[in-house]
């Protein structure tokens, strides 16, 4: 063959095979027009070779006149691109295409034709479709055989007409169009599967090979194509999250499995960390004729946003719901104990509601920082400035304090303040307190704080110890694990309050 | 008023002086000694270990950010009944301590004294 081919005679005998055939053949180019054919071609669609050679075939050919015309040369394109495009073969078992006769009076008549088409995709040495080979079988001599019969004198159907009468020629027809129409629909389906926004993949047979999926579930499993691979070889980073054996068991039981928010821990890159991702899903078995599980379809979403987002506003409600009842419980306490000290309700009134807004007040300046801390001075500014700024002098370096230190330390401030305008220093017009500050930093950063009152009247030490002292003393140790001493001398009611400030609190 | 509870030791651990002081001041009413408080888990596990003659606890189940519940099992360990006290609702347990009396926060007194007897097994006089 080889050798035949080179000295050009496989050629030529091939042509002469082919002019010689009664077969007819025409040879068309990817784009339709017609490149070659056969005298028994030339012979039944009554042309001159000149005369159709490089035209399109459907100028060459238009089945003439007649509202089925476009429809019969539909269908013979349909054909024509489909053998083209999926380099496969394909048949037209029969379509009605008009063929043009030249009559005896030199008038152009259209002579109806029944045909039955086959065409070939012939590839060049790139695997590319370099021509399609119609062959046509004219079959309308069957055809014409139905219409002798019909036109007899009996009107009875006979067998033959039955055959291949006018409506198993529709219904060949129908079926030859119905065909068209579900590839259609397949192609459009496939189409939606690919470009889905949920993951689709279809796994076959039991060890669960990759038969297609879609780009969604190629993103989600971010990797190369993983068609034609069992899962286990295509998802080695699954094993041990009871996946394999899910869908071992929907294809022995053939029931199908769906999963919420089901976590899968993968490598999202070919060369990324494991990472942990949420999915909707469904495994549903895809069953053969025989209602045998033959496959698995496994369809879902990616939730993992949501799903995270969801998390994130459970602890932030959860830590919201944590700190809202403390401090109910903590206004709780203040009430209590205010109660304890005031037997008239206005004067407990006044007192409680002072409390609350010191208590409020550190709350502002902690906001405004996000909750990240607040300002020693501007503590003491905010529970001493009712009194006025050049009565409590206040001397000491920036200290950022840490929330749970200013909430305590406003609040013994306020504590301080309300005792020094009742009893105290400021309780006289040329009574002054000094509050100064130090920070050392060893053996641990530590603040040590004296409040420290002057010009007020002699200090008689009390009877019994208030809500107060009782809250200064108690907040330091407890809260801030540092040491309280309270003084009444005489000349002036002293405070020294130190604490360590890398001690983190909650609040 | 509350017979079965006069005269107890209770523990108390809760992080927050205010809350801890409230705490005092109910138990005392009722006829009961605080033990405590104690403001950490540290804390409040060398006294839930070493204190003598504990007859119960209050415990917050949130103390300085770390959870009481290493107190919890050395109470346990003890036989000593104890109650939570929290700000998260009934899904702030974990399943190993579901269904332990547990008190709300803010509390009532009343709610303090029921949650108590149930835990001691004391019937109210």
């Amino acid at each position: 063959m080889k050798e035949l081919a080179k000295s050009g005679d496989l050629s030529a005998d091939l042509a002469t095979a082919f002019d010689a055939s009664p077969n007819p053949y025409v040879l068309i180019t990817p784009d339709l027009r017609i490149a070659g054919m056969n005298d028994a071609y030339l012979k039944v669609t009554n042309s001159q070779r000149e005369a159709i050679i490089g035209q399109p075939l459907f100028a060459a050919f238009d089945s003439g006149p007649g509202e089925e015309a476009p429809e019969n040369v539909r269908q013979v394109k349909a054909s024509l691109e489909k053998a083209r495009d999926t380099r496969q073969r394909d048949h037209l078992a029969l379509v009605r295409f008009s063929i043009a006769n030249r009559g005896a009076d030199g008038q152009t008549v259209f002579e109806d034709r029944y045909w039955s088409a086959t065409h070939t995709p012939i590839l060049d040495s790139d695997g590319n479709v370099a021509y399609l080979l119609q062959h046509t079988n004219d079959i309308t001599e069957l055809e014409r055989l139905r219409r002798q019969h019909g036109l007899g004198e009996t009107e009875t159907v006979s067998a033959l007409d039955a055959m291949i009468g006018g409506n198993v020629l529709r219904r060949a027809q129908l079926v030859q169009e119905d065909n068209r129409r579900l590839e259609t629909e397949r192609n459009r389906l496939i189409d939606l599967f690919m470009s889905a926004p949920g993951f689709v993949a279809i796994l076959s047979g039991p060890n669960h090979v990759f038969e297609m999926h879609n780009t969604a579930y190629g993103n989600l499993i971010g990797r190369g194509s993983v068609v034609g691979k069992t899962l286990r070889d295509a998802l080695p980073d699954v094993d041990g999250q009871g996946y394999y054996e899910l869908l071992d068991r929907v294809f022995a039981t053939g029931e199908p499995f769906e999963g919420r928010e089901a976590p899968v821990s993968f490598q999202t890159s070919a060369d990324g960390p494991i990472q942990e991702r949420f999915v909707n899903f469904v495994y549903q078995p895809i069953r053969d004729a025989d209602g045998q599980v033959a496959g698995i379809f496994v369809q879902g979403n990616d939730v993992t946003d949501s799903v995270l987002a969801a998390q994130r506003q459970k602890l932030m409600i959860d830590e919201l719901n944590h700190r809202v009842k403390n401090t109910l419980a903590t206004v709780q306490s203040i009430a209590m104990q205010t109660a304890r000290s005031h037997s008239d309700p206005a004067t407990f009134a006044v007192t409680f509601q002072a409390r609350l807004m010191s208590l409020s007040h550190t709350h502002d300046l902690l906001t405004r920082s996000h909750w990240e801390g607040a300002d020693l001075d501007e503590v003491l500014e905010h529970e001493t400035e009712a009194h006025g700024h050049h009565r409590v002098l206040a001397n000491g370096p920036h200290v950022a304090l840490a929330p749970a230190a200013a909430l305590s330390l406003g609040m013994i401030f306020h504590e301080l303040a309300t005792n020094a305008a009742k009893y105290g220093a400021l309780s006289v017009p040329d009574g002054r307190v000094m509050v100064d500050w130090s920070v050392s930093d060893s053996p641990e950063r530590r603040l040590s704080l004296i409040w420290s009152e002057v010009g007020g009247p002699p200090v008689v030490m009390p009877e019994r110890r208030g809500f107060g002292s009782r809250l200064i003393e108690r907040n330091v140790r407890h809260d801030l694990a540092g040491d309280a001493k309270l003084s009444y001398a005489t000349e002036g009611f002293r405070a020294e309050i130190s604490v360590p400030l890398a001690r983190g609190h909650s609040s | 008023m509350s017979k079965g509870l006069n005269g107890r030791r209770v523990l108390i651990v809760e992080d927050e002086s205010l809350v801890a002081m409230l705490l005092e001041t109910i138990l005392e009413d009722m006829g009961c000694t605080p033990v405590g408080p104690a403001s950490s888990v540290d804390e409040g596990l060398a006294m839930a270990t070493d204190a003598p003659d504990l007859d119960a606890a209050l415990l917050d189940v949130n103390v300085a950010g770390r959870q009481v519940f290493p107190v919890a099992a050395a109470l346990k360990a003890r036989g000593v009944p104890f109650v939570f006290s929290t700000g998260y609702g009934e899904g702030g347990l974990p399943d190993e301590w579901r269904g332990q009396a547990t008190v709300q926060k803010p509390f009532t007194e009343a709610a303090i004294r029921q949650a108590l007897m149930a835990a001691m097994g004391v019937a109210e006089a």
